[in-house]
């Protein structure tokens, strides 16, 4: 179980820093199909950013922020994102993960429908890792049962009996 | 016979004064009572009125601040300033403002970020004026033959409050040569000070007082505070 750290110091200076960090790890998501970066350097950035406010407010205190099952739902979403444009660009007759075709209903260029592509793709991708970053810690830091669980599965016992 | 009949209605009489007394008594007190509950149920709700005002400009406030940073950290790291980049920029920087609106600021009430913002920039200089003087210090302790040095833990007891200015002190603290914060422990600073010399500024408190200026905290006003009572006081009258 993560508990909320004792330490005034780094507890404040990890709360002002996680804005910036996930703002930079936005950035490299974003500027993917321009300078170093991606999709999946981005989305580790960001699931750090998480691990970091879980490790110095405990899960009991970023639970608000981050709920296992937003973090299932945004992995989902992901790879949803990723194959969704890579099956959009089959439906448009070209082939898997073709942005080119994209052209055709974006109504642009097809240099400017690559990039637009990538970056969708960079979107999915970031989120897809940033949520299964994320869980997987909860996942080691709890042994698999969190707080919440407990409560769900300590309520269901009796229906189960009868 | 006469003299103890006088006593009995002397006694009545007591009585029934004693008993008007308490009655009275009573009643005043149940007066009392009810002015003073009716009083601070009038306070209470004028209190919640203010503090949920307060809170949401606070926490507008938060997010606008943290969203204007935030837009100044993306155009230094982006270098792209062509329209799709700037907007991919206001998304972004919108959703963790929006998300990380308390973590950046927390606890800062409206109407004192600027007043905060502007004796922080005043701070600085004096920080650095402080970490110029003592690093000379430190410096002649070291070239010294005899190395005069007195190195101790201190516990410092601090008068601020908020978890922001005691960071702010610790890491002032662990700034100027000499001294390192070694922890917080319930709002006492563990404290490794090299010299008598740099354990005595520290102990002067000129640092502390400062930062107490500065977050508004221990025997300093709140702007907005006196500004809420003043526009009460107009209400008034």
């Amino acid at each position: 179980m993560i508990h909320r750290g004792e330490d005034v110091i780094i507890r404040t200076i990890a709360r002002m820093l996680i804005p910036f960090i996930q703002l930079y790890a936005l950035y490299v998501i974003m500027h993917g199909h321009y300078s170093p970066g991606g999709g999946f350097q981005g989305g580790v950035i960001l699931g750090a950013s998480l691990v970091l406010l879980l490790l110095t407010y405990g899960y009991h205190d970023a639970r608000s922020r981050i709920s296992e099952k937003i973090m299932i739902i945004f992995s989902s979403l992901g790879v949803l994102i990723y194959a969704g444009i890579g099956f959009l660009c089959l439906l448009l007759l070209g082939n898997f993960l073709d942005y080119s075709m994209l052209s055709r209903i974006l109504h642009v260029d097809a240099a400017h429908a690559r990039s637009l592509g990538i970056l969708g793709v960079e979107i999915g991708v970031g989120f897809a890792v940033m949520a299964v970053m994320v869980s997987i810690f909860l996942d080691i830091s709890t042994g698999g049962v969190l707080p919440g669980d407990e409560e769900e599965k300590e309520k269901q016992v009796p229906v189960s009996e009868v | 016979m006469e003299v103890t009949l006088l006593v009995q209605a002397a006694d009545e009489s007591f009585a029934i004064l004693e008993k008007a007394r308490v009655r009275a008594v009573d009643l005043m007190n149940t007066a009392a009572k009810l002015t003073s509950e009716t009083r601070w149920m009038e306070e209470k709700k004028v209190r919640a009125i203010f503090r949920g005002a307060q809170e949401t400009r606070a926490g507008l406030q938060n997010f606008a601040v943290t969203f204007v940073i935030l837009f100044l950290f993306w155009a230094l790291l982006s270098g792209k300033y062509d329209a799709f980049h700037l907007s991919l920029g206001v998304i972004c920087c919108g959703i963790v403002a929006y998300l990380g609106h308390d973590l950046l600021f927390y606890n800062v009430r409206a109407g004192d970020m600027r007043v905060i913002a502007g004796r922080f920039l005043i701070y600085i200089p004096w920080l650095f004026y402080q970490i110029v003087l003592s690093n000379f210090h430190v410096a002649r302790l070291v070239l010294s033959p005899k190395l005069p040095i007195d190195p101790k833990l201190m516990r410092y007891k601090t008068k601020l409050e908020s978890d922001t200015s005691m960071v702010t002190l610790a890491n002032s603290i662990t700034l100027t040569p000499g001294t390192i914060t070694i922890a917080i422990e319930n709002g006492e600073f563990v404290v490794h000070a090299l010299s008598r010399k740099v354990a005595d500024d520290l102990n002067a408190g000129d640092m502390e007082d400062r930062i107490a200026h500065i977050f508004m905290e221990a025997d300093h006003i709140y702007i907005q505070d006196v500004l809420d009572v003043a526009r009460i006081f107009a209400a008034l009258r």
